[in-house]
């Protein structure tokens, strides 16, 4: 599982100097459940997801993932994690069986674990077909799965899915969503970032709103709604984000407008 | 770190750049191609240049004396027997013009000398024959050039030489005419043996090129994967895998590194084995053929196994180095394309560096042997040239800080790969204004560590310019201090005031504990014995050039007094330097650096500094006092131990010719060797001991501080 308390994170910018990204964030995930951060682009999802897979430090705040610390404990976290983004690229001068067992060697597998692991997750994405296409040969279809692949490959218990599906076409878009409901149906922690409402409603248990990088609001869909009194995931979300804009208004007077 | 990932990463890039159609050609299919053809074009080039021929111009050939005869018996050249060769009388024709002709003209040959109508012009004076055969007398031969065509110049040289020979004659038949010996006109003739065998002749030209493109070669193979490796990974957005992977930083960087090294060895191998491979060819073509090829083949000629051997050998420091090099830069990139605007600037440090090899009088020294790139270049030219003894002097000198360097950029590569501004950052607009508004705004406590060095920079850079200011205006005592206020002191100084916010914590403004001072005040005295031991082994491995020994002679002579001596030569130094070395060059190294690495780096940079600005053989003495002084400034948080210690060294120095030339009783107590200042073993021994007593007090860290 996951838990986030007071997580934040500040970068440096010549023109503006320390500015907030991520201010305070607290949420948890538990397993077998599908936790979706949704938020529109430079909410602060990324640079969130990117501290829970401790590529970056955060500045104040702390986090645990399987129960491990993100900072104190990074290799572990690391070890039992898996990370995919629309945007992560694969190898072009790497086949798709070459890749994945590239990684799978650097998560510590045994050369038979790995073999068999492999061929149930080649199987299962249905990849036996391309195993031997080089990168940069693959269609955007392909790719994603191999993505895929390697993410799961170590049959980690925490999932990072930081815009899987954003720029991808709905056929593609469709397989990894499909994938990422089977994969919490194994009882898999999975966390989940988007844009998009529609996947929000359609995939998970609990969500987020993030915007300027503060948590608007955290809960159940349906309870959120009901809290809020809105029929509708994307009135919420609008209603929010007017919220948090008149509020950073108030307080800054625009000055951290980008 | 574990093995197991290295190598993972290590097979995976190789495999990568095995199939990378830019890494294949230039490992393997670039140097196959290139040294054959390169060959075919030197010899073609040479063939074309020398059969160019040369015309002199002859006006007034008709006065030319019947006997020594000048030119052949058509005219159209020069007599052959006047040349080594046949084939070289061919290349030089010859015009005659008659002395009426408009040739007699000085504007008109000038003229033909510019636009190519003559190489150059012998003009024979009417009276010749006649002044010739007279012994009293002797006749001018003008030849006109123009010495801005090499053509020219070559045709002109050549006939002087034919007039030469041809005057030889003329004194020869003189002397038969008056029954004098050949030996009236030549007392002394000199005899050159050139005791070189062809593989020696071979191997001095191997040893000027050869380093140099070994060096050339394992940066270039270094060069691409080091990009491809690195910024291509971010390019293609790889990266941020890699780094969620449990391989550490340290695992990710080996493995490039050793992928890179690999790719920079090989580049280098297969060059010189295209090379030679290319040299047999030529060396067995030359057998048959004429000058021209000979002469081209020798600077072809394969070298020695010996020589091959060495090189071999020295390539694996030479490519950690430049590897280590290529991959710290490349991480810094965030494309492809950014990456080789890092790696131009590469290029133009290391040229000049390896150049040095090419340059004629340039010999291994201390000096040279530290300078990365240059020390490994010239270690393979005295290798190449068999001159062991002298090789293995250096060895030592240079592999050790090869290795050292190619380290300390391997370090800086890992902690590059460790920085999130490094690997996740998104491209900014540069603006100066803004930026250096920025460094002001959001300066932190301490200095970082880029502004250390760039402090260091600043410092070298303005002694450059103030000693150019203030040199030779008499006094170098009052040199010495305006230098050290000013490029030593005031540097750091400003920048901690404009570039911290805690210019105090910075240069360590704090009161010490009494019990630091204490310390200093008595290690200082007690490592003074150990320290001219040393310096006496630097003296006796490295000796100073005599010119320098004059000109230290000539500065002490300058000190009027003792007390001045100690202001000089000990105060100033002592509080300058502290302030730069201990205060804000080491402050900025120890942000985001291990305490160790931090204490090294700032010492070498204060022996380096002695070096570039004094001799370089106080490099070691003050690098060595440098971890000393460093170690006193960190444990005690304060500036002032190290001046106090630091002062008294200095003092030390000053004072001993004094206490040396009294021949008292407290001289000899003393010293055992009075000119150069050792101590009696006696107290070299006790000193040793309370030496290492103290430095271990020091290395824990007294009491009273260690609480905190």
């Amino acid at each position: 599982m996951i838990l986030v308390e007071q997580l934040s994170k500040q970068f440096l910018d010549y023109r503006r100097g320390w500015v907030p990204a991520v201010s305070e964030v607290s949420f948890r995930c538990e397993p077998g459940q599908i936790f979706g951060l949704l938020g529109p682009n430079g909410a602060g999802k990324t640079t969130t997801l990117r501290m829970l897979s401790t590529v970056l430090e955060p500045t104040s705040g702390r986090a645990w993932v399987a129960g491990h610390d993100v900072v104190t404990e990074a290799a572990e976290v690391r070890a039992n994690i898996g990370f995919m983004s629309a945007n992560t690229g694969i190898y072009d001068r790497m086949s798709a069986w070459e890749l994945v067992e590239f990684f799978g060697k650097l998560y510590g597998m045994t050369p038979e674990l790995l073999r068999e692991r492999m061929e149930t997750v080649f199987d299962w994405l249905q990849m036996n077909d391309f195993r031997d296409v080089l990168g940069s040969k693959m269609s955007t279809g392909m790719r994603q799965k191999v993505s895929i692949a390697r993410t799961i490959i170590h049959d980690p218990p925490v999932l990072i899915f930081d815009e899987p599906t954003s720029g991808l076409d709905v056929l593609v878009a469709r397989v990894v969503l499909r994938k990422i409901v089977e994969l919490r149906a194994a009882g898999k922690t999975i966390i989940f970032s988007t844009h998009s409402m529609h996947e929000v409603e359609k995939l998970c248990d609990r969500m987020a709103i993030i915007h300027k990088g503060r948590l608007q609001a955290e809960g159940v869909p349906d309870e959120l709604l009901a809290a809020h009194g809105h029929d509708d995931l994307e009135e919420l979300f609008f209603a929010l984000v007017e919220k948090a804009e008149a509020e950073a208004e108030a307080s800054h007077g625009g000055a951290a407008d980008h | 770190m574990r093995l197991s990932n290295i190598r993972t990463i290590f097979e995976k890039e190789v495999r990568d750049q095995v199939r990378d159609k830019r890494t294949l050609f230039m490992v393997f299919v670039l140097p196959v191609l290139l040294y054959p053809i390169l060959g075919l074009c030197m010899l073609q080039f040479t063939t074309a240049f020398e059969q160019k021929p040369r015309l002199v111009v002859m006006v007034g050939a008709e006065f030319l004396p019947k006997t020594p005869r000048l030119l052949d018996d058509r005219g159209k050249a020069f007599l052959p027997a006047l040349f080594d060769t046949p084939s070289e009388s061919a290349r030089l024709g010859v015009e005659t013009q008659p002395a009426t002709s408009e040739w007699s003209h000085k504007e008109f040959r000038g003229a033909a000398l510019r636009d190519g109508r003559a190489d150059a012009i012998v003009i024979v004076p009417g009276d010749v024959a006649g002044r010739l055969e007279k012994e009293s007398q002797s006749a001018t031969i003008p030849i006109e050039y123009f010495s801005t065509k090499e053509q020219s110049q070559v045709t002109y040289l050549r006939v002087r030489e034919v007039l030469a020979r041809w005057k030889e004659q003329i004194v020869q038949e003189r002397l038969e005419r008056a029954n004098k010996p050949a030996s009236f006109v030549a007392p002394v003739a000199s005899q050159a043996t050139d005791v070189a065998s062809a593989v020696e002749a071979g191997a001095g030209l191997w040893a000027r090129l050869f380093p140099f493109l070994l060096v050339i070669m394992a940066l270039t193979g270094a060069f691409y994967p080091s990009i491809d490796l690195c910024a291509g990974e971010k390019e293609r957005g790889t990266m941020e895998t890699l780094l969620i992977s449990p391989a550490s930083r340290a695992e990710i960087v080996l493995g490039k590194f050793l992928t890179v090294m690999l790719a920079s060895m090989l580049t280098a191998l297969f060059n010189i084995v295209s090379m030679a491979v290319t040299g047999f060819f030529l060396v067995a073509r030359a057998g048959l053929g004429d000058g021209a090829e000979r002469a081209v083949a020798s600077v072809m000629a394969p070298p020695t196994v010996a020589a091959a051997t060495w090189m071999v050998l020295l390539l694996i420091p030479v490519a950690m180095f430049f590897s280590a090099v290529c991959v710290a830069l490349a991480v810094l990139a965030k494309s492809m394309k950014e990456g080789q605007y890092y790696m131009t600037p590469l290029y133009l440090v290391s040229l000049p560096l390896i150049f040095l090899t090419l340059m004629p009088g340039i010999e291994l020294n201390l000096f040279y042997s530290m300078v990365p790139i240059s020390g490994v270049s010239l270690l393979l030219r005295s290798l190449i040239l068999g001159e062991y003894d002298k090789a293995r002097q250096f060895s030592l000198f240079v592999l050790v800080p090869t290795v050292l360097y190619a380290l300390v950029a391997l370090r800086w590569a890992i902690d590059q790969f460790e920085r999130e501004d490094v690997l996740f950052r998104e491209s900014e607009r540069f603006d100066l204004g803004l930026w250096v508004r920025h460094l002001i705004r959001d300066r932190e406590p301490t200095p970082t560590g880029g502004e250390a060095l760039f402090c260091f920079a600043v410092m070298i850079s303005l002694s450059w310019f103030i000693s150019l200011a203030i040199g030779g205006s008499g006094n170098p005592l009052i040199e010495m201090v305006a230098g050290h206020l000013g490029f030593i002191l005031l540097p750091p100084v400003l920048m901690a005031l404009l570039l911290t916010s805690s210019p105090r914590r910075t240069l360590r403004l704090n009161m010490p504990s009494v019990g630091y001072l204490v310390l200093a005040a008595l290690l200082a005295p007690a490592l003074n014995p150990l320290v001219r031991e040393l310096g006496a082994v630097i003296d006796h491995l490295f000796p100073l050039p005599e010119a320098r020994r004059e000109l230290i002679q000539k500065m002490t002579g300058e000190i009027p007094n003792l007390a001045v001596g100690i202001l000089v030569f000990a105060l100033i130094p002592s509080i300058t330097e502290e302030f730069a070395f201990r205060g804000f060059i080491l402050s900025g190294l120890r942000k985001g650096q291990r305490l160790r690495s931090a204490l090294f780096f700032s010492a070498f940079l204060f022996g380096f500094m002695h070096v570039l600005l004094s001799v370089y053989q106080q490099l070691f003495p003050a690098t060595i006092l440098g971890v000393v002084l460093g170690l006193l400034a960190v444990r005690s948080d304060s500036i002032l131990p190290g001046i106090v210690f630091h002062f008294i060294n200095n003092s030390l120095a000053v004072v001993t010719p004094a206490l040396t030339s009294s021949t008292g009783g407290l001289g000899r107590f003393l010293f055992r060797d009075a000119t150069n200042g050792l101590y009696n073993p006696i107290i070299v021994v006790l000193s040793a001991g309370v030496s290492i007593v103290l430095l271990g007090l020091l290395f824990r860290g007294l009491r009273s501080r260690a609480v905190e």
